[in-house]
């Protein structure tokens, strides 16, 4: 229980850690931080695949994706800083925030909590995703096509250019 | 007050931040990072509302599909933003304003 | 999902798949591939919707809700048209031809897989690859106002995601599925439907952020003006407005607005459409561009669909189906028409052009017949749409909303005559002496869909029968 919110803490503490980081490249990391708490919190549910794809997919595959990036962009960028004092507002923010919906938002979820309808439960992951979610793959496969022709497009081979 | 509500209100505060991100950033690469905290967090809540209910199950077969999605989404935003890069030579997102009227 | 329709997704997909490969080396196949695809998909459209046998018996054999193969049809006529124009638009040596077709077909079996999907989750994972395509396709010409807008539609539609998925999630809790029809019956039961209208206002503020509504708009000018010429028409004709306006007006009909059980979202929705109406009709009046004109007159007009969709009474939905497909022809034709304009003269502002109407008289005139049919000018179809939009107002005791849509619809017509007048009509200036009428290849689309928006407008009553099956199947 406990430590069910902890993981929850830390998740925003990553979150927050990332906004704030001078660096880019330390966002980046705190990003991924961030994607490692969150899958701790699907284990912690019992959800271990989406943990595993979480953590492989976002806390890895992203995360190259965004350190490529950034190396490529960082010495631009670093001669070039933005006004920090809005992010150093943020943990005043966050604060303000917390604390103004400390007072609503627990009371309105619990309020949405008394609407749930409990489902059958049961079943295996495999077969969630081939008997109640089949028009979903067919989703993923289009997106993945469509990524590849999106870098295809983006980056295009030139030959007669060069 | 129940486990439900305390995770979704540290949900609210993780997509606050994401938000404040956004809109307080001026590079890109911090406006995909604000995005990717936001998407965590409706993450978070989507495997918590299983949880609720007694539905992980469905729940994470959402959720795998949700992932290929982000997968693939922000490596657009990426290649978007590299293509800027060597268009431009900058990553400023309110340094993009030809476009007026 | 549809099973029927299911075919018009996967072979547009197999198809984008194919080109990379077929046309490595014979760039022009690319362009035959998608043009062949589309030209098929259509033709079986109207094998399956225009026989005789099938308008004669009412179009009661048409499967599924019938709104699904309206929407099919509209998508492929507008993607057609869109490829058989790029065919000759293109620059010959632009390096990703073939990814330009096959992210076309691609976005192509992803609308198809929006309008014939039953589940939200579905719905979602379909827009999202939908945008994704558009981002790669806004940015096709590599110039800067492109990638410009590409990143402004990117960074503004998003966080509608997250929007919309928390709504998913909120209703997976309270409905214990996700489709369409555990929906319905929950909102046709009697119990308290707080939470689920709560989903539901999350889930309609995302689409109402990715159907470019006022005020969240920002994006959309940005993207249609930066934009490659054609990729314009087919984001403004088709694209947004099925990743937008669609899933607004299919929760509009799932919510049952009509019956007042989700009255405060119904209001939100109504209210809004008004204002992006007011906003878009506004400020399309001081713009001096083109492209950037049509884009707001657009805003505008999507205002009228989601007033229409917020009122949600079953003339109302009719009116807002039925303007959702004129829109896709007006705006089609006008988007390519500042296509050819551009390609002509080599410039979209309006001060700069003029007396365009000799050198260019076709695209004169199917820009009249277009902004008369937006303006809602009988006997064109777009008054019929707009006829029955405010019919349907007034019958619901809302007069204010339906003499201010009214009202708009006359500064509507102001602000394309003075479009009209100023690109069209008027002396020649120095960049109009110098263009000449585009090929006929490039204004055959355009003729086309000025036919098929005279035809509407006079075959109204054989396509009024349709739309009430439509709308008495999504409603009941």
């Amino acid at each position: 229980m406990t430590y069910h919110n902890l993981l929850f803490v830390l998740a925003a503490v990553f979150a927050v850690w990332a906004v704030m980081a001078k660096k880019l490249l330390t966002s980046a990391i705190m990003l991924a931080s961030l994607s490692a708490a969150v899958s701790l919190i699907f284990f912690d549910f019992g959800a271990p695949w989406a943990g595993v794809f979480e953590l492989s997919v976002c806390a890895g595959l992203i995360t190259v994706l965004f350190i490529g990036a950034v190396s490529l962009i960082r010495a631009e960028e670093e001669k070039h800083p933005e006004n920090r004092t809005r992010f150093y507002a943020l943990p005043l923010a966050v604060a303000i925030f917390a604390i103004a919906a400390w007072f609503y938002l627990p009371a309105f979820f619990d309020e949405l909590a008394t609407g749930r309808q409990m489902a059958a439960g049961g079943g295996t992951i495999g077969l969630a995703l081939w008997d109640l979610r089949r028009p979903d793959m067919l989703g993923q496969v289009l997106m993945l096509a469509a990524g590849v022709f999106v870098i295809k497009s983006v980056f295009p081979r030139r030959t007669e250019n060069k | 007050m129940s486990t439900f509500a305390m995770e979704w209100y540290l949900i609210a505060i993780i997509i606050f931040t994401g938000f404040y991100c956004m809109l307080a950033s001026r590079s890109i690469v911090r406006q995909l990072i604000g995005l990717e905290i936001v998407s965590k967090a409706a993450m978070l809540s989507v495997i918590s509302a299983g949880a609720l209910t007694d539905n992980l199950v469905y729940a994470q077969a959402l959720i795998i599909t949700m992932i290929v999605i982000e997968v693939v989404v922000v490596a657009a935003g990426l290649a978007l933003l590299v293509k800027n890069f060597r268009l431009h030579g900058s990553a400023d997102i309110w340094k993009l304003d030809s476009l007026k009227g | 999902m549809d099973k029927g329709l299911l075919a018009y997704l996967l072979i547009p997909l197999l198809s984008a798949v194919i080109i990379p490969f077929a046309a490595k080396n014979r760039p022009k196949l690319a362009d035959i591939l998608a043009n062949v695809t589309l030209l098929a998909g259509l033709a079986n459209l109207a094998w399956l919707a225009l026989r005789p046998s099938i308008i004669r018996g009412e179009f009661a054999d048409i499967p599924g809700d019938g709104l699904s193969l309206l929407l099919v049809a509209a998508i492929y006529l507008v993607a057609f048209c869109v490829t058989f124009f790029s065919a000759w638009f293109l620059d010959e040596h632009l390096p990703n031809r073939q990814a330009y077709y096959s992210l076309i077909l691609v976005s192509v079996a992803a609308m198809c897989g929006v309008v014939t999907t039953t589940d939200f989750f579905t719905l979602y994972v379909f827009i999202e690859v939908l945008a994704v395509t558009s981002f790669a396709l806004i940015t096709t010409d590599e110039s800067s106002g492109g990638i410009e807008g590409a990143l402004k539609y990117f960074f503004l539609t998003f966080p509608a995601s997250a929007l919309i998925i928390v709504g998913i999630a909120v209703m997976m809790m309270s409905l214990g599925g996700l489709s369409f029809e555990s929906l319905r019956i929950f909102m046709a039961a009697d119990a308290p439907a707080g939470t689920v209208t709560f989903a539901a206002a999350l889930m309609m503020l995302g689409f109402l952020i990715k159907a470019g509504v006022a005020p969240f708009h920002a994006w959309t000018p940005d993207a249609y003006q930066g934009a490659y010429a054609p990729v314009s028409a087919y984001l403004a004709g088709i694209v947004t407005k099925i990743s937008g306006v669609y899933a607004i007006i299919k929760l509009a009909t799932l919510l049952r607005f009509f019956d007042g059980r989700a009255q405060a979202v119904s209001e939100m929705v109504m209210f809004l459409g008004m204002f992006s109406i007011a906003l878009g009709a506004l400020a399309a009046l001081k713009q001096t561009n083109f492209k950037r004109m049509l884009a707001f007159s657009s805003i505008s007009q999507v205002g009228y669909i989601v007033l229409a969709a917020g009122l949600g009474t079953p003339l109302a939905i009719m009116g807002a189906v039925f303007h959702l497909l004129n829109h896709a022809t007006f705006k089609t034709v006008l988007f390519l028409n500042s296509a050819s304009v551009e390609k002509s003269a080599g410039t979209t502002d309006m001060d700069k052009l003029g007396g365009l109407e000799h050198s260019m008289p076709w695209t004169s005139w199917t820009s009249i017949v277009a902004l008369l049919s937006t303006a809602g000018v009988p006997p064109l179809s777009g008054f019929w749409s707009k006829l029955l939009i405010i019919l349907a107002l007034w019958e619901s005791g809302l007069k204010t909303y339906a003499v201010l849509a009214l009202l708009f619809s006359i500064v509507t017509l102001a602000y394309f005559m003075m479009m009209q007048k100023k690109v069209f009509f008027g002396k020649k200036t120095a960049a109009a002496e110098s263009s000449p009428e585009v090929s006929a290849p490039l204004l055959a689309p355009v003729v086309l869909m000025s036919a098929l928006i005279v035809a509407l407008g006079l075959l109204f009553p054989y396509f009024y029968t349709y739309v009430k099956m439509v709308a008495e199947r999504i409603i009941l």
